[in-house]
């Protein structure tokens, strides 16, 4: 030990640790003021900005609720809602929409009543409350402001009713049920999708609705919920394909991948109609709505497997390594440990990939496919609708801003979950 | 002491990158059970080549290598077994930061050994206990300290029972303070007769647990002694320049 100096031969006592940081109490008003009005000059941007956003939103809010006509909208629910899905079938989108909030409301409380191993959750996070609070608003005022007929309100406010409860249930009570039910609820995720293509086209004794009958919301649904669920496997297989040993595999992959982005969807799209029917074996493509199903899916396919490679790239060498060493097999070694980082990583990509193809279904109105904007497009060309162009678009708009929002937000959630380091959220 | 049993032979072994690099020229080296061999060398000298080859982590061209009685070939079987009866410890931990401390030890042993996870769980924790973080099994590796990680890494090679320990530079990406942690777990295991093959410039590791020390250098063992030998009357001129340098 070398001398202390003089001065400190009694050593000063260390500090005990704080439990917590202290906290910083500033009012709303001083919150506001200090990133607003800092300066002379933020204070005149800001006030400029203000006034500008008031003017439109008031401006927006009386053109929603003064001029605009919405019967363009109420008039034609079901035809944006389904298409032409004959009418004596729907109880079976009914029951598949039953059958997804519950399950919905199920996850969600057992998400919550199963906190990741290493931290605490709450039971009812501020979020959730704000969601329930929401669903319920949307439950009050959109059938309404649609203008169903009371029934059919009734149904939307049961099925609000179901999905909160369901929700409230699991996660209350969902640490008490055996743990061999609880690992079914993942597993029911994907039959209940494949329940559902059996509800909507028919099959196990129930008719077939053709799919030149689906449309609207039901068939943009469809074909983007289909073609990101099949794009995954795709985008995963094709990303480490490019990445293989094989020259055949790997010559392939990049064949795949580069002719897909180097084309536009809309050639695509119109390409599949006329060719995918001699591609795919018979009975895959039958139809013009499969055969654009398809489309969609090899094309995302292809975007996912470079963000899947790039995520590949990120997980450090070391890892297969260390994975390798211990004795697992290559397979063993990408789905344990190379997979679950390079996928983690890139999820936000994947999203942006996924809603990019929700709002490329509109394309599908181009080769005469019923989606959303084609449903819009049969809508407004209606001689008695004439004129109603900005109310009918502004549905659209809306939904589709829902739909993103919500593939948005489920993703940062997911996101936070899988971050081993994030802290509790 | 160690039998003379050999646990790792390696005749004759000659390695050349795909670029063309000769790595590894002609090496050969015996490891008897329950031995401490300590590879030093300078930078570059093939010592990482030299031990990634036992595990098949590095292939190579000429030479034969024979791990625990398995002839290593391109045969995947007996790659994966000699894989399940040798550990590596690597200069980065490369743990995996997905899982869980008690995961990431638990993992191969029910991926690849097809054990029950209670059990292999139960003697997981009696290895952190051993390696002195049981109370952090529970974390994630991103929230330990570098010691406590590399700690981790040795506990994760030993839940699958390995026969030989291979160690690459394990304390040299370490703070200074936490060296000490991480020599004192593998002198323990030396001492409960554990065959290892250790890649360090820890002198004083070498010269208290090694039975015997190997100088590589361009892709040669040039000296191959015993510490005490090693240290103070080193026979080549090239470890003495080595050793002039690291002391
Ligand atoms: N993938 C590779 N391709 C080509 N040459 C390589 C490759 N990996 C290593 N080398 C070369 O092989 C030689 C031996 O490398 P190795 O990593 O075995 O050295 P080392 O003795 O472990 O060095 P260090 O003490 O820096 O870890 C070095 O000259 C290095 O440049
Ligand atoms: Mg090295």
């Amino acid at each position: 030990m070398t001398a202390l100096p003089p001065g400190s031969a009694t050593t000063p006592p260390l500090r005990p640790a704080s439990p917590a940081p202290p906290s910083v109490q500033r009012s709303w008003a001083g919150v506001l003021r200090q990133e607003l009005f800092a300066s002379r000059g933020d204070g005149l941007v800001s006030a400029l900005l203000i006034l500008l956003i008031l003017a439109s939103a008031v401006g927006l809010l009386r053109w929603a609720f003064g001029q605009a006509q919405w019967a363009v909208i109420q008039v034609n629910t079901t035809l944006f809602a389904v298409g032409r899905y004959p009418i004596e079938q729907q109880w079976r989108l009914w029951l598949l929409v039953v059958l997804v909030a519950a399950l919905s409301g199920l996850s969600w409380g057992l998400l919550r009543a199963f906190p990741r191993a290493d931290r605490s959750g709450e039971l009812w996070p501020f979020n959730d409350r704000l969601a329930v609070a929401l669903l319920g608003f949307l439950a009050a005022w959109l059938p309404a402001a649609l203008a169903l007929g009371f029934p059919l309100q009734v149904r939307w406010w049961a099925i609000t009713g179901l999905l909160v409860a369901m929700r409230w249930i699991a996660g209350h009570w969902g640490r008490s049920w055996p743990p061999r039910l609880l690992k079914l609820v993942p597993l029911s995720w994907p039959l209940l999708y494949l329940l559902g293509m059996v509800l909507i086209a028919g099959g196990l004794g129930m008719s077939q609705v053709s799919p030149s009958n689906w449309g609207g919301l039901l068939l943009t649904l469809l074909m983007a919920s289909f073609a990101i669920l099949l794009s995954f496997p795709i985008g995963v297989v094709v990303a480490l394909g490019r990445r293989s040993d094989l020259p055949l595999l790997r010559w392939s992959s990049v064949l795949y991948i580069e002719f897909i982005r180097g084309a536009p969807l809309i050639t695509l799209l119109f390409l599949g109609q006329n060719i995918l029917g001699y591609m795919l074996p018979g009975g895959w493509a039958p139809d013009r709505v499969w055969r654009a199903a398809w489309v969609l899916t090899f094309f995302c396919g292809a975007y996912l497997a470079e963000a899947v490679r790039a995520g590949l790239s990120a997980v450090p060498p070391g890892q297969l390594e260390a994975a390798r060493s211990l004795g697992l097999s290559m397979p063993q070694a990408l789905q344990r440990v190379v997979l679950p980082q390079a996928l983690r990583i890139a999820l936000p990509a994947a999203v942006g990939q996924f809603i990019s193809l929700l709002q490329d279904t509109t394309l599908l109105s181009l080769i005469g496919l019923l989606d959303l904007l084609g449903t819009a497009r049969t809508v407004m060309a209606n001689p008695e609708f004439l004129g109603k162009n900005a109310e009918v678009y502004l549905t659209l708009a809306v939904l589709f801003w829902c739909c993103c929002a919500a593939l948005g937000l489920g993703s940062r959630a997911l996101e936070r979950r899988l971050d081993p380091t994030h802290s509790p959220a | 002491m160690p039998s003379t049993q050999p646990m790792i032979e390696a005749c004759g072994v000659q390695k050349w990158y795909p670029n063309g690099f000769h790595a590894l020229r002609g090496v050969d080296l015996s490891v008897s059970k329950g031995e401490v061999v300590v590879i030093m060398g300078p930078s570059g000298s093939g010592k990482s080549t030299f031990i990634r080859t036992f595990n098949a982590l590095e292939e190579f061209q000429e030479g034969s290598i024979s791990v625990d009685g398995i002839v290593l070939s391109n045969d995947l079987r007996n790659i994966d077994a000699i894989r399940c009866d040798t550990g590596m410890v690597f200069q980065q931990f490369n743990l995996f930061p997905h899982l869980t401390v008690l995961e990431n030890l638990s993992l191969a042993p029910v991926v690849v050994r097809k054990r029950r996870r209670s059990e292999v769980e139960a003697q997981a924790m009696a290895l952190l206990e051993r390696v002195g973080i049981a109370e952090q099994a529970r974390k994630y590796p991103g929230q330990l300290s570098g010691g406590q990680q590399q700690r981790v890494a040795i506990a994760r090679s030993l839940c699958m029972e390995p026969r030989i320990l291979l160690f690459d530079e394990p304390t040299s990406a370490l703070d200074p303070e936490m060296v000490g942690e991480v020599l004192e777990v593998m002198r323990n295991l030396a001492a409960d007769g554990m065959t290892m093959v250790v890649v360090t410039h820890e002198m004083g590791f070498a010269r208290e647990v090694a039975h015997r020390v190997v100088l590589m250098s361009e892709g040669q063992i040039v000296e191959e002694a015993p510490p005490e030998t090693f240290f103070t009357n080193p026979q080549h001129e090239r470890s003495r320049q080595f050793l002039a340098q690291i002391l």
